[in-house]
This record gives structure tokens, sequence and C-alpha cells, in this order.
């Protein structure tokens, strides 16, 4: 037996409150061993430490999951896989191969979705920055142009006037849906008749003709009334305008924004109590379609969907690297990730297991990261039993915008691992040099 | 012209009434059969000509009219007329006084019966028969006119044979064998089940009889014997179900009758009031009355013109559709596991038995981690959606969720909601998670929308769904007998079943676009080219059209007609009424279109027999299914993609986006809808 390493004696609170007269069945300590059937400590070891870990089983499942809500009840769904969610190469196949196509928000990740075999029609460009250069290439090959303000209509006359085409165009609208702030930045505003009038613009210079409508009401809706409502204008504004221009609206695209099982901080609920299922998005949104289409054919449905897509089929291994004893008697742990690698720490609080059951009482802990910042903390306040160097702590929701949103900051940028269908781990993005720093540096 | 047509029917409906078919034929037949005794068939005609008139005085509707519903006692009493006093001008002024109350009294006796969905059958008959023979003792002016009809024109057949045919004679006041030949053999033509059932109850009676009197001979000559055929005819056929149980309890009533007949006549006998059909109106009375306030189940709901009729629609609608009217939805969309099912180990039991407990299963386990945590639970927090449409009668959403390993023995339904069905049942969905109720009492909901998320509150050990479906809208109120009325297992999609416990079963969300391009309105006109070989043949048309009855159905030109329905989960076809034809073919192509279009399924459908058997044959099936009615079964599979049904028949596709089928195609025959 090894000697007892010395600590410093601290008093800590215990806390019996979930206790029952049963006992407490609810386990003190939360823990993952493994993430599809291999070893978060083999993961680490094999693939180093930190590492981002992906389950393409837990994507095919959320996928399926939410597009069967759609198609079970609409005959005509698309899904676009919103690049900016998560663009790494492997990840965006995934959802490829599933059925989806691209939504991509700049030109690199359009050049990123074209590099991918992506057609440029099988892509919807959005956003409000379009280069001029990169707007042509588009038109040229074809791709869904979601247009975001007038410069960007100029842009388009004069490329159509320069190609000598009609080209077709689906407009991005924002509107008052109920929910506040109200998104209003982007696109043209559907209540004070920007959107008509830059519909009317498009038909006016004979070059350009409106074939879909586009809304993005705003991110992690926890209320799918939004939705309603966001069909209700978006269906009114097609009906308008197949009536005045005599044109067909051939899509309509609801944008993304449907909330994950992550919790956001502020919300004491359960995610199961607060977030809609794909049944409730689906049910509004295709209701309201079926109710208020006027024309002889249905729109398709074109859904942005990014976060409910892969944010529980991505995780974080980090693990610990020491810890020490602060002066309130609170245990800081330094862990090898931080904020660098956790851009939405700052909204979520995410779910945190440790890679076994640890002896001891839990305690009150804090987490940090590696950077040499003040600000790098992961979790103020966490009850954890006392962990040693070494352990591996998984880190999760983090499927969505935690990677893209990375920072190459004090450290490398890490490794990436997708755990496939067979549950076999491969690497699929290495962990960044000092060669990938410098690359481009003159 | 139309007038006269309708006349026509009103005279002649009447007459094939008495005989419990519903055909005009059958009914000029049958007045030809009466003018066998000119006295009898004459004064009969002047009794329903005299009831119209009368009708027509008080400017009664004429639909009631053609259905020869209020009018066939009138002929009864004419021909009872007929039959006492050979035809005069006092004899004919009696009938028309006669008829007229006859009328008014069957019309009133409906109103009041039908309160208790009992029939009249031919009670205004015996009533005012009654009074006619009591009242004419004392009128001798009359009975200068009586006449014998002891015997007209017999011929010499056993005792045992004339007197069954003599009785069947007697029905319409002919009390010869040749008549009673003649009207036997019309009903042999038309319904086998109704002439089977006449000759065992004549016989069965008979035999009852003459043990109780001691005579074989004397019961055959009873004249009232009649009485055995119409009560057999009655409860084995045209009121109740042609099926073996029925068979039993019409013998039961022959024997009745036979006792009655016996008692009625010994009273009757002192006025010289002739029995008639009384014996016959108070035991099939007394029967139905029960029958039918206990919801016996071989009831035959829908009468139509022959007892075959009535029972090939019978097994047709409980092979399609079920034998329950209480269906629900499944509670939830997406795959789920069965935990309990109906009378199971642990809570369905007893009264409480009809119910269903639902899990969301993956890899064998309900819930990811170790299920510490309600929130481990794949059941927790998924969308709960309507089973039915109806009203929200009662509900509460204010109990917490349980930690796993407790249970809320005090509120053991827990988080609640009661849902009153347009149909008129009640469903109750227990566990619901807190404050999760999207509806608040007195609300409609529609089938699949989203009511609620599934918790753990109440008596639950862990998170689940329960279902169950009640006679009364309290809660804990007594569970009825339901299924549900789609749901997908593996690549078959089910109708109207229940799962056994433990197995996954798919809930079928209904894909509007279906639906919609199914919607028929009235006048709605498709035109179809036909092509034969790829060769184009020609045009045809199919027009959408409503009966009288407000049912729908497609029409082509030459008048044949198809009958469809737009469920609220399914379009189906259910009636065809035409000879050979495209819409024929179409009923047999697709009998149901499922509003399902995300899985690709297999199912099954039941066509009528009529469909798919030579005339001969089904007769014969029809005649068989009372004895087992398996052999009515024609069972298809369709298999469809949410695009195409295919079958051995053929193959009918619909458009993505354009209304109604665009091909119909079997053999080498191909429909391809013009647009």
């Amino acid at each position: 037996m090894s000697k007892l390493t010395y600590e410093k004696p601290t008093i800590n609170k215990i806390d019996f409150a979930m206790a029952s007269k049963y006992g407490s069945p609810i386990h003190t300590q939360k823990i993952r061993t493994e993430i599809d059937g291999i070893s978060v400590n083999e993961l680490t070891q094999k693939f180093g430490s930190p590492i981002f870990v992906f389950s393409e089983k837990k994507m095919e499942e959320l996928y399926n999951n939410l597009y069967s809500a759609f198609s079970s009840r609409y005959p005509d769904v698309q899904f676009g896989w919103s690049y900016k969610t998560n663009y790494l190469n492997e990840i965006c196949k995934v959802f490829h191969r599933l059925g989806s196509c691209a939504e991509v928000v700049s030109e690199f990740e359009y050049q990123k979705a074209r590099a991918l075999g992506i057609e440029g029609k099988d892509i919807i460009f959005n956003g409000p920055y379009k280069p001029y250069a990169d707007l042509k290439i588009a038109v040229e090959e074809g791709a869904k142009i979601h247009v975001d303000n007038l410069f960007e209509l100029d842009d388009l006359e004069k490329i159509a006037t320069e190609l000598e085409i009609v080209i077709p165009l689906a407009i991005r609208i924002n509107m008052d849906i109920g929910v506040y702030p109200q998104w209003s930045r982007f696109g043209f505003n559907y209540e004070n008749g920007d959107a008509y009038e830059a519909i009317e613009r498009m038909y006016a210079s004979k070059r350009m003709k409106l074939v879909g409508i586009h809304s993005h009401i705003g991110t992690f809706m926890l209320d799918a009334n939004a939705y309603r409502n966001a069909t209700t204008k978006i269906m009114q504004l097609k009906e308008q305008v197949e009536r005045d221009f005599n044109s067909e609206i051939a899509y309509i695209d609801l944008g993304g924004g449907f909330a994950s099982k992550s919790n956001l901080k502020g919300v004491y609920q359960s995610t199961d109590v607060v977030i809609p299922t794909p049944d409730d998005y689906a049910e509004a949104i295709t209701n309201v379609i079926y109710d208020l289409n006027k024309s002889e054919k249905l729109p398709k449905l074109y859904l942005e969907t990014g976060r409910a897509l892969i944010d529980e089929a991505g995780y974080l291994l980090t693990s610990v690297h020491g810890y020490k004893r602060f002066p309130d008697g609170k245990k800081g742990y330094i862990l090898d990730a931080g904020v660098n690698l956790l851009y939405t720490s700052t909204w979520y609080n995410f779910t945190i297991e440790t890679d076994r059951h640890y002896e001891g009482e839990n305690e009150p802990s804090l987490l940090n990261g590696p950077l040499c910042m003040n600000i790098d903390i992961i979790e103020e306040n966490i009850s954890l039993p006392p962990l040693n160097r070494g352990t591996v702590l998984s880190i999760s929701p983090v499927g969505a915008y935690n990677y893209t949103q990375a920072m190459q900051f004090i450290r490398y940028k890490p490794a990436a691992v997708l755990i496939d269908r067979d549950g076999n781990a491969r690497c699929i993005k290495e962990v960044d040099d000092l060669a990938t720093v410098n690359y481009k540096e003159v | 012209m139309q007038k006269y047509a309708l006349l026509v029917t009103s005279v002649l409906k009447p007459y094939s009434s008495l005989l419990f078919l519903n055909n005009k034929y059958v009914g000029l037949l049958l007045i030809l059969i009466t003018f066998t005794n000119p006295s009898v068939g004459l004064s009969g005609v002047f009794g329903v000509l005299f009831t119209i008139l009368f009708a027509e005085l008080i400017e009664f509707k004429e639909s009631y009219l053609a259905q020869g519903f209020y009018i066939y006692n009138s002929l009864l009493v004419g021909m009872g007329i007929g039959f006492l006093f050979s035809p005069s001008l006092i004899s004919i002024a009696l009938i028309a006084m006669a008829s007229a109350f006859t009328f008014m009294l069957s019309f009133m006796l409906n109103r009041l019966f039908s309160t208790y969905k009992i029939p009249i059958l031919s009670l205004p008959f015996s009533i005012v028969t009654m009074f006619i023979y009591l009242a004419s003792l004392k009128y001798s002016n009359l009975l200068s006119t009586l006449i014998n009809n002891s015997t007209l024109y017999d011929i010499q057949l056993p005792l045992i044979i004339s007197g069954f045919l003599k009785s069947f004679g007697t029905i319409f006041f002919l009390p010869t064998n040749i008549a009673g030949a003649l009207i036997l053999l019309l009903v042999l033509y038309f319904s086998r089940i109704l002439f089977v059932m006449a000759v065992s109850g004549y016989y069965f009676g008979i035999t009852i009889h003459s043990y109780l009197i001691g005579s074989y001979e004397q019961a055959l000559y009873d004249p009232y014997a009649f009485n055995y055929i119409l009560v057999a005819v009655a409860l084995c056929g045209v009121f109740l179900l042609p099926t073996w149980k029925n068979y039993i309890l019409a013998l039961i009533g022959v024997a009745i009758s036979v006792m009655l007949t016996d008692a009625i006549a010994i009273l009757f006998s002192y006025y010289s009031i002739p029995v008639f059909t009384l014996p016959f109106n108070i035991t099939v009375i007394v029967f139905i009355f029960i029958l039918s306030i206990t919801y016996y189940k071989e009831f035959n709901l829908e009468i139509k013109s022959t007892p075959e009729e009535s029972l090939s629609n019978y097994l047709s609608r409980i092979f399609r559709f079920g034998k329950t009217y209480v269906k629900l939805s499944l509670p939830f969309s997406g795959e789920w596991s069965v935990y309990q099912a109906f009378d199971d180990t642990w809570t369905h039991k007893g009264e409480y038995k009809y119910a269903y407990d639902f899990v969301k299963i993956k890899e064998g386990k309900t819930y990811a981690n170790e299920g510490l945590y309600a929130t481990d639970y794949y059941a927790f927090g998924e969308s709960i959606l309507s089973p039915v449409s109806g009203h929200v009668i009662a509900a509460r959403h204010d109990l917490v969720d349980n930690i796993i390993g407790e249970v809320d023995r005090v509120n053991n339904w827990g988080n609640y909601i009661i849902i009153k069905s347009d149909s008129g049942f009640f469903v109750e969905i227990s566990h619901l998670m807190q404050y999760s109720l999207t509806l608040k009492v007195g609300d409609y909901v529609e089938t699949n929308a989203i009511i609620a998320k599934c918790g753990n509150s109440g008596y639950s050990p862990e998170p689940h769904i329960h279902i169950q479906a009640q006679y009364l809208g309290v809660l804990g109120g007594f569970t009825q007998e339901f299924c549900f009325s789609e749901y997908v297992q593996e690549d078959r999609l089910l109708f109207n079943s229940v799962p056994k416990k433990s197995e996954l079963i798919n809930a079928v969300i209904k894909d509007r676009s279906i639906s919609s391009r199914l919607h028929f309105i009235l006048d709605d006109v498709f035109e179809y080219e036909v092509y034969e070989n790829e060769k184009f043949q020609e045009s045809v048309v199919f027009r959408v059209k409503m009966n009288t009855y407000s049912q729908f159905y497609l029409e082509d030109e030459a008048g044949n007609e198809l009958y469809f329905y737009n469920d609220t989960k399914q379009f189906y076809f259910y009636n065809y009424k035409g000879g050979e034809s495209h819409l024929k073919w179409l009923f047999k192509l697709a009998p149901r279109i499922p509003f399902v279009s995300m899985y690709k399924i297999h199912f099954v459908d039941y066509l009528p027999v009529y469909l798919v058997k030579s005339k001969l044959k089904s007769s014969l099936i029809e005649f068989l299914a009372t004895l087992n009615q398996n052999v009515y079964r024609q069972e298809r599979s369709y298999y469809f993609d949410g695009k195409c049904i295919n079958s051995v028949y053929g193959e009918v596709c619909l458009a993505p986006t354009n209304k109604a089928l665009t091909l119909i195609s079997y053999n080498k025959t191909q429909l391809r809808r013009k647009l």
C-alpha cells in the first residue's frame, strides 16, 4: 500500500438535499467511461488530450429524428447543413451522406462546400457579406442565393446583365415573431414593407425573379410558436408575391435555430422540460404551410439546422494537469483545455463527467483552462470528488460551434476524432503544430 | 314523369317490404301473384293508393313514401279487407278509411318506437284489422259480400309441404299452395338465407306446436303458422345478422311465438278476430328491444335490401375497419415499445385492464447512462400527441415528476388529461411532465396535435405514457376496450390492431399533403386518357357526385358508381355499384390510401366479395359466410411507398403536388391523368 499523500485539511458542506426516504438515488458523481463503446482514456491515450470527439451514430440519430418529424408530416423537406456550425470536412460529409445540401455564409465556406464535391445548385448562399467576385461565381454555378440587402441586389443586377441571364433568387426577410430581441439585422424587414419593395425592385429590373423566401428567426429558440408566426408571415408574403408578380415561389426556408439539449445559463429546469421536441417544431411549421397554402403546389421546405443536429454528438475530452487549493478553500483544477476551445461556455452550462468513480466527498471546485488569463474558467462552481492528475473529463454537448470557433491562442488547436457507425475511432483532424501556425507568415 | 316513377316505386316497394326485401321488381311480381285472388289483389292496390292519396293530402314528404316504409301496413289492411269481403263500394270505402288510419298509426308508432330503436313491423296492421273485424260483426250490409276463401286453386301435394306453402301464401292473404310456391321461388331467387330461415322457422315451430297439442297434422293445418316464418326471418337475417348464434335465437323466438299464437287465438276467437301477425310482432319487438338496448354485438345496424347484403356489408366493415368504434391514434411519434398491454402483470387489471403503457427503448434499455435520473430516460420529455379529435374535459399538470425510485401513491394518475372524443368515448393519458400541458379544459384538439410531454408524475416507476379509453369522463373511470387505428410494425402498416407486450411499434403521423390531394369536391372532374398496350384508345371522365344520403362517389360516363370516404387518417373506397369498369378496377387497385409517406409499407385490405368473384360464386360465398365468416375474407396485399400503391392487380400513383391519382394501371390498360 502506497503512502497517502498529505492534503491540507478543509471544511466542506455536504449536501443531502436530494436524498429521499429510500436513501439517495441520485448518484453524486456524473461519470462517462466511454463514448460509443470506446473508453475515454483510450481515446486520449491514442489521440492526445485535449481532443474533440464526434459520434457519427449520434449525428445520424439526431438527423433522422428531426428529419422524420418533418418528412412524416410534409412531402418535400430538404435539410441544408449549416457549415458554420461545424465545417470539419468529415462532419460535413456525414451530413451530405445523410441527405443534406450545404448552407454557407461566406466565400470560404462556399469554396469548402465546392471542394467537398457539392454542386452549386445544392448550395444555399446566405449571409450579409458576399464579395462581388464570389457572388458572381455562385451565380454562374447556379447556387441558391439568398439576398440580404439592396447593395447585393445591385451587384446581382450587374452580374445578370453581364451574363445576360435572369437570376432566380430567394430573399432573406426578418420580422416580428413575438420573440425578443428581434433579429432584424439580416435581410429585409417584412412588416415595414422593405421586403416587398426589394421584391418589386427585383422584378422591375427584369433580370431577377423570386423563387424562394427565407427567414432565420434566431438561435436556440425555446418556443416552437415562434416558428408558427414566422411561417405564417412567410406564407403570407408568398401568396402576395405569387399574386402580384404572377410567379411561383418554389421553396421557403425557415433557417435554423432549433435548440439542442444544452443547458442555457439562467435556465434552471431540465433540458427535457424546456427544449421543444422535433415534433413541436415540425408541427408548428407544417401545419401553417398546409393551412395557408393557396397555390396548386406545396412549396419545398428548406431547413438549415446546425446545432440541433450536431451539438449532442460532440465531446471535448480534457485531462487534469494539476490542482491547487485557493485561499477561500475552494479547490481549483488546471485542465489542458480552456475557453480557447469552448467558445460557447459563456452561454451554456456543460455537462462535465469524470472517467470513473472517485472515492471521497464532493466539494465545490473550479475548473480552469491552460491559458494564462484570469477569464479562462470552464466551471466556476462544480461539485466534484477529489480528482487525480490525468483524470479525463468529458465536456458535452460541444458539437456545435465550439470546434469552428476554437481559437489558436496560447496553445495549438487540438485534434478531432470521429467514431464511425461501426464504433471505430479515427482522427479526422490532427493537432496543429508550429508549421501550421507559421504557415503564410512572411 | 319523375313523379310517376316515384308513384310506381311507392306502390311496388311495400309489397317487397312484406318479405323484408327492398326491390321494386319483387314488388311487381308480388302484385301479380296477389291477383291470383283478385279480391285480395285489388283491395291491396286500393289500400296502397288510398294511403298515397292521403299522404298527398296532408303534404307528406315524398321521400318518406318512396321507402315504402309507412305504406306496407296499409297494404296489409287492404288485403285483409279484400280477403274478407269481395270488392264493393262499401268495402272500398272501408279500405279508404282504414288505410288512412293505418298510415297515421304507422307514423305515430314509429315515432314512439324509434326512441328505443325498435321497428313497428306490422303492429299497426294487427291493431287496425282487429278493429275492422270487430266492427264488421255489426255491418250486416258488408256481410253480404263476405267471401269464402277456403279452397282456392290448390294443387295436390303432401300435407307436410302443402302446409308450409299455404302458410307462406297466407302472409299475402293467399292461403293456397300455388301462391305460396310462387312467393317461395321469389324468395329463393333473391335470398337463400331468407329461404333457409323460412323453412327452418316453419318446421321448427310446427314441431314444437305438434308436441304441445299432440297432433302433427293439426299443427300443419294451423292457419297462423306463418308467424313462425316471419319470426325466424326477422330474427336471423333482417334485424339480426345471419349468424349461428342468431339462428339459435331465431329458433327460441319461434318457440315463443308458438305459445303466443295459441294464447292469442283463444282470446281472439271469442270475438271472431283472426290472430294474423300479432304473435310475430310481439315476439320480435321484445327481442329487438332488449338486444338493441344491451348493444348486442350481432345486431344488424345497417339493414340492406337482403340478408346477404347486410351480412356482406357487416363483414366488409369488420374485416376492413375493425369491430370496435373506439379507435385511437398512438399518442406519440417515432418508435416506442409496449411496456404493459391489455390485462397485464402490474396495474392493467380488472376494470382497468384496457390500458397501454409505452416506453422508448434503445439497445434494449429505456434509459441512457445508469438510469438514475428521470432525464436519463428516453421517454422523458418526448411529445405526447392527441390520440383523438375532441374536447379536453379535465386535466392537471401541477404535480412534480418523481425521482426515479419513488412513486406518488396519493395522486396515482399523476398529471393527466381526459379528452372526450368526437365519437363519444373518453381517453385518459397519465404521468405527464409537470407544467408541460399545452391545452386547457374546454379546448378542442385535433388528432396528432401535441398536447403535453411525457413525464414521471403519479404512480410511475419510470417515465412512460399511460393511455386508456373510458366510458365516463372522470378520473379513474372504468376502462373500455379499444384499438389503435394505425401503426407500423417493421415494414407493415396495421389497422385497428393492438400491439403485444414488448413489441416495438412506430406511430403514423398524418401527411396532410396526401389527404389534400385526395380531397375530392362535388363536381370535380378528372379526365384520363386510356392506353391499351401503350396505344391511345379513348378519354374517360370521372366526376365527383353525392347521393341523397350525402355519400360521395366517383361516377363514370356509363353511370357506374364508386363510393369513397376521406377519413382523418386514410382515404378509402367502400362500395361499388355497376358492371365491369375502370372504376371497379380502381377499387381493387387501391381500396384504401393511408396518409403515410415516410415509410415504405406493406398492408393488407379485404375486398368485398362482389368485387372479385362472379355473381354465382359471390352468392355462394355470402351464403356460406353465415356458417363461417372467414370464407368471406378476401385478403389482398398492397405495397405503398408514399407515391404509388402496388398489388397483384396493378398500380395506382399519386402526383407529388397535383390533386387526384395520376396513373391507374392494370393488366395492359393504363389510365393517365390529363391535366
